[in-house]
C-alpha cells in the first residue's frame, strides 16, 4: 500500500514536472527565435531587424521567421541557420556586421574615434595649462598699459556675467 | 496657378541671384544703394517663394488633377488636414516646402537686422543667397513641382491631359504626426542655415569680437529646438504608426536627422567657452560649418538612394546635386578659413584640469564621437561594397552597442558640467556639489536594483538619471533660497523668479531635466516585452498585468479608406479598465494596407496592441501585444526639453538699483542739493 503511494506520488511529481517543463521548453523555443530572429535583419528593405519588422504587408519578415521556426523545430544550431540566412540573402542579412574580416573596421571605427578624441582632448588640455603657466611678458612692472587694464576688466565682467 | 507658381519660382530664383551677385558687389564697394537693393531683392525672393508655395497648396485643395505632383500625392477623398502635408509627401514639393522654410529663416533674419550690423549684413545676406539659389534650382529645373501632367501622344509629342482623380497619398502619411514631424525636422536643418551664414559671413569679413556668436546663438537655439521636436514626433510617428513596437530603428533617414542635432548640442555648449573666454573660435566655427554640411548630407542621405531606407523618398539622381552642393560648401568654408584663420586667434589658457572648460572639451568629445560613429556606421555598407563588393547591413544592434555607452557618459557630464565653476574647482566646492547628488545617485540605483533592475546599462542610466536630475534640483533650491531670503517670497516662485533672471543657465538646466526624462524612457526599452496570438471572439490574452478580451472585430468604410477594427476590452485584476481599438486601413486609391495602433499609455508602461492581420491558415485575427515600459517618459522630456529651450530664448529679467526716496530739486531753493537716502531697494526690469 505504501509502496503504492510512493509510486503514485512519484508519478504526481513527476507529472507536475513534465507540466512545468513542457511550457517552459515551448518558451524557449519562442525565446530563442527571438533571440536568434534579433541577428538578422528583414530582407524587405526596410532596414529593420527582423523580429521588429512588422509592417503592413510585409510578406518577407512572415516567411523569414516561419523558415527560422521550422529550422529551430527540426533541431538546427545557430549556426546552421546563420549559414542558411547567408546562403539564401547574402552578408546583408547580418543585423550587425560580422567581427572579422573587412566588416572588423566597423566595430573599431568608433573605439579609434574614442580613444583619437580623447588624445586630442588630453594634449590641448595640456597646451591650454601651459599657455596659463607662462609668465606674462612684463609682469612686475608698476606701470600697466591702459589698453590692457581696460581688456582685463572687459574679460573680467564677461567672465563673471553668468 | 500651376503657371503662376512656375513663373514665382522663376522670379525669385532671379531676385536670388542678383542679391548674391549684387551683394558681392556691396560688399566691394559699399555703396549704400547697392546694399539696399541686394536686402531688398533678398526679400523679394523669400516673397516670391512664399507664392510659390501657395500656389501649389492651392492647387492640392482645388482637386487641380492637371499637375503631375497633385495626381501623385493627392485624390478627392484625402481629408483637407492631410491636403497641406501632401506638400511635402514627395521629392519636389518637400524640396519646395525645404525653400518655403529657408525663405521664412532668410526673410526674418534680413527684415530683423534691416538696420543693424551694416558691416556684417552683406556678407550674411550673400550666404543665404547662395543656399537659396541652390535650392531654387532644384525647384526649377531638376524637381518642379509644377509640371502638367502630360502623356505621350501618337506622334511621339507629349499631350497635357487632366485625369478625374489622383493616386492618394501614401498611407503610412496619413497620420496626424506627419502633419507635423517633417516641418518641424525641416525647420530644424533649414534654420541651421542662419548659424552658418553668421559664421562664415564674419568669418570672410573678419567681424571683430564675439557679436556674431551673440546674434547666432538665438537662431541656433531656434534650429535645435525644432531638429529636436522633429526627431521626437518622428519616433512617435514611427511607434504609433509603423507597428513595430518601437520608437527608433537606426534607420539611415533617422541617423541623418540626429547628426546635426548631435553636432547642433555640441556648438551650443561650446559656444559659452568662446562668450566667457574667448576660447575654441576655430572650433565653434567648424562646429557650424559642420552642422550646416550635415544637414546636407542628411538631405543627400534621404534623397539619392544611397542607402535604403522605408523613410527616404524614391531613387533619384539628385544626389549628384547634393554632392556637388555639399564639396562646394566644404571648399568656401576652407578657403574662407584658410585666408582668415588668424582672425580667429583665440586666448586658450586653462587654469585648471577640474574646470567648467574641461568638461565642455568632453561634452564636445562625446558628443562628436557619437556623430562620426553613428555617420560611419549609416554609410559603412556603402564602403563595404566599395571595398569587398559585399553590402553589409549595420542595423540597430550595432548602434545600440556603440551608442549607448557614449550616451551614458553624454548623460553624466551633463550632470557633473553644471556644478564645475570656471577657471577652477577646488576640491572643497567639488565635495559640497557632489557628494548630495551622488549620494542621492545612489541610492536610487538601490532602489532600482531592488524593483528588479539587473541589466547593467539600464542600471547605470537609472543612477546617472537620479543623479542629474538630483544636480539640478540642487542648483534651483540654492538659488532660490537666496532669493527667498532675500525676498521672502515662496520657493517655488523664487525659483521661478531664478529662472527669470537667468535664463539662459536655468533654460539650460530645464532642458537637462527634459534629456533626463528622456533617458529613463530610453533605459525602460531593455525591459519590452510582446506576444502575439490569434483570437477568436471572446478570448483573451494576457500581458504583464493586462488581460485582453476580443469583443468583436468590425468593418466601417471611411472616405479616403476602409478599416478594419478590432474591439478590445483591457482588464486588470478582472476589472475593466479601458477599451483599445486597433485597426487595419485598406486605402482604396492606393490599394495599400495601413495600421492604426492602439496604446493605452501611463507613466509605468505602455500597452501596445496591434491588429496583425488574420491568420493565413484559420482565417482568425492575429493580436501583437507589446508591454513597453516608460515609454511615456520620452514624450514628457521631449516637451520638457521643448520648455527649457524655450525658456532660454526669453531677454533675461535683471534686478536693477533704484534710489529711494529720492526728492527732486525745487525751484524755489535751487540751490539745495538734492536728498538722497542711503537705501536702496530692487526693481525688477527687463534688458
Amino acid at each position: 500500500m505504501i509502496k503504492m503511494r510512493r509510486l503514485a506520488a512519484s508519478g504526481a511529481l513527476l507529472a507536475i514536472a513534465l507540466l512545468l517543463i513542457l511550457p517552459l521548453g515551448a518558451q524557449d523555443l519562442s525565446d530563442r527565435a527571438k533571440q536568434i530572429g534579433g541577428k538578422f535583419m528583414c530582407m524587405c528593405s526596410c532596414s529593420q531587424v527582423l523580429t521588429q519588422c512588422n509592417h503592413v504587408g510585409c510578406t518577407t519578415s512572415t516567411s523569414m521567421l516561419k523558415e527560422l521556426n521550422q529550422s529551430l523545430a527540426s533541431g538546427s544550431s545557430e549556426t546552421a541557420i546563420t549559414q542558411m540566412f547567408v546562403q539564401e540573402f547574402g552578408t546583408k542579412v547580418y543585423a550587425e556586421p560580422p567581427k572579422s574580416g573587412f566588416s572588423l573596421v566597423a566595430w573599431t571605427l568608433p573605439s579609434i574615434y574614442l580613444i583619437f578624441g580623447t588624445l586630442l582632448v588630453v594634449f590641448v588640455i595640456s597646451r591650454w595649462r601651459k599657455h596659463a603657466l607662462e609668465p606674462v611678458a612684463g609682469a612686475g612692472n608698476a606701470a600697466i598699459p591702459q589698453e590692457l587694464l581696460e581688456r582685463a576688466r572687459a574679460r573680467a565682467a564677461r567672465e563673471t556675467e553668468d | 496657378m500651376d503657371v503662376f507658381g512656375s513663373f514665382a519660382l522663376v522670379l525669385a530664383l532671379v531676385c536670388a541671384v542678383y542679391a548674391f551677385v549684387g551683394g558681392i558687389g556691396a560688399i566691394g564697394t559699399r555703396h549704400p544703394l547697392l546694399v539696399k537693393s541686394t536686402r531688398q531683392a533678398g526679400i523679394a525672393a523669400c516673397c516670391l517663394i512664399f507664392l510659390a508655395t501657395f500656389s501649389l497648396e492651392y492647387l492640392f485643395f482645388s482637386d487641380n488633377f492637371a499637375n503631375a505632383y497633385v495626381v501623385s500625392h493627392s485624390n478627392r477623398d484625402l481629408s483637407t488636414f492631410y491636403k497641406i502635408a501632401a506638400l511635402w509627401s514627395g521629392q519636389e514639393g518637400s524640396l519646395l516646402f525645404w525653400s518655403f522654410l529657408l525663405a521664412v529663416y532668410v526673410f526674418s533674419v534680413l527684415i530683423t537686422y534691416r538696420n543693424k550690423n551694416g558691416e556684417l549684413m552683406p556678407y550674411v545676406g550673400v550666404v543665404m543667397a547662395g543656399v537659396q539659389i541652390f535650392f531654387l534650382t532644384l525647384n526649377n529645373f531638376v524637381a518642379s513641382p509644377f509640371k502638367a501632367l502630360a502623356v505621350p501622344g501618337a506622334n511621339g509629342a507629349m499631350n497635357l491631359v487632366a485625369r478625374a482623380d489622383g493616386n492618394g497619398l501614401t498611407p503610412l502619411l496619413q497620420y496626424p504626426e506627419m502633419v507635423i514631424h517633417p516641418p518641424n525636422l525641416y525647420a530644424g536643418y533649414t534654420g541651421f542655415t542662419i548659424p552658418f551664414a553668421f559664421a562664415l559671413g564674419a568669418l570672410l569679413a573678419r567681424y571683430p569680437g564675439e557679436k556674431w556668436i551673440h546674434l547666432t546663438r538665438k537662431w541656433t537655439m531656434i534650429a535645435w529646438m525644432f531638429q529636436s521636436m522633429g526627431i521626437l514626433l518622428g519616433a512617435h510617428w514611427a511607434y504609433a504608426v509603423l507597428g513595430w513596437g518601437g520608437y527608433w530603428g537606426w534607420d539611415p533617414v533617422e541617423n541623418a536627422s540626429l547628426l546635426p542635432w548631435l553636432t547642433g548640442t555640441a556648438f551650443l555648449h561650446s559656444v559659452m567657452m568662446q562668450e566667457k573666454r574667448g576660447m575654441m573660435k576655430v572650433w565653434n566655427v567648424w562646429l557650424v560649418f559642420c552642422t550646416f554640411a550635415l544637414c546636407i548630407l542628411g538631405t543627400l542621405l534621404t534623397r539619392s538612394g544611397v542607402v535604403s531606407s522605408v523613410h527616404a523618398f524614391a531613387q533619384s539622381s539628385i544626389g549628384t546635386w547634393f554632392v556637388s552642393f555639399l564639396v562646394l560648401i566644404l571648399v568656401v568654408c576652407l578657403g574662407a578659413y584658410l585666408k582668415n584663420r588668424d582672425y580667429l586667434k583665440s586666448e586658450n589658457q586653462l587654469d585648471a584640469i577640474v574646470s567648467r572648460e574641461s568638461s565642455f572639451l568632453f561634452n564636445n568629445l562625446m558628443l562628436l564621437v557619437a556623430c562620426v560613429a553613428v555617420l560611419s556606421g549609416t554609410l559603412f555598407p556603402v564602403f563595404s561594397e566599395w571595398f569587398t563588393g559585399d553590402r553589409i547591413s549595420v542595423g540597430a544592434p550595432f548602434f545600440n552597442k556603440v551608442n549607448v555607452p557614449i550616451g551614458l557618459l553624454l548623460l553624466f557630464l551633463t550632470g557633473v558640467g553644471p556644478l564645475l565653476a570656471w577657471r577652477k574647482t577646488s576640491t572643497e566646492s567639488l565635495k559640497r556639489n557632489f557628494g548630495m547628488p551622488l549620494a542621492i545617485g545612489i541610492a536610487g540605483g538601490v532602489v532600482a536594483f531592488a524593483l528588479g533592475v539587473r541589466e547593467f546599462y539600464s542600471l547605470v542610466c537609472f543612477i546617472l538619471c537620479v543623479f542629474v536630475a538630483s544636480t539640478i534640483a540642487l542648483e534651483f533650491y540654492r538659488g532660490a533660497k537666496v532669493i527667498r531670503t532675500r525676498s521672502g517670497a515662496s520657493l517655488l516662485s523664487s525659483a521661478v523668479d531664478l529662472t527669470m533672471r537667468n535664463t539662459r543657465r536655468y533654460g539650460g538646466y530645464i532642458v537637462h531635466l527634459g534629456m533626463v526624462l528622456v533617458f529613463i524612457g530610453l533605459a525602460g526599452a531593455a525591459f519590452n516585452r510582446d506576444t502575439q496570438k490569434e483570437m477568436q471572439l471572446g478570448s483573451t490574452m494576457q500581458i504583464g498585468p493586462y488581460t485582453l478580451v476580443l469583443q468583436s472585430v468590425d468593418s466601417r468604410p471611411e472616405r479616403n479608406y476602409t478599416a478594419q477594427r478590432m474591439i478590445i476590452e483591457v482588464m486588470r485584476d478582472n476589472k475593466p479598465i479601458m477599451m483599445l481599438y486597433p485597426e487595419k486601413r485598406r486605402f482604396v486609391t492606393t490599394v495599400e494596407n495601413g495600421t492604426m495602433v492602439a496604446i493605452y499609455s501611463t507613466l509605468k508602461e505602455d500597452l501596445y496592441v496591434v491588429f496583425a492581420g488574420q491568420s493565413p491558415d484559420t482565417q482568425l485575427p492575429v493580436i501583437h501585444a507589446y508591454l513597453n515600459p516608460l515609454v511615456k517618459w520620452i514624450w514628457l522630456g521631449g516637451a520638457v526639453v521643448v520648455l527649457g529651450t524655450l525658456v532660454a530664448l526669453l531677454p533675461n529679467r535683471r534686478a536693477v538699483l533704484v534710489l529711494a526716496g529720492a526728492s527732486e530739486p525745487t525751484m524755489a531753493t535751487p540751490t539745495l542739493q538734492p536728498r538722497l537716502t542711503p537705501s536702496v531697494i530692487t526693481r525688477e526690469g527687463h534688458d
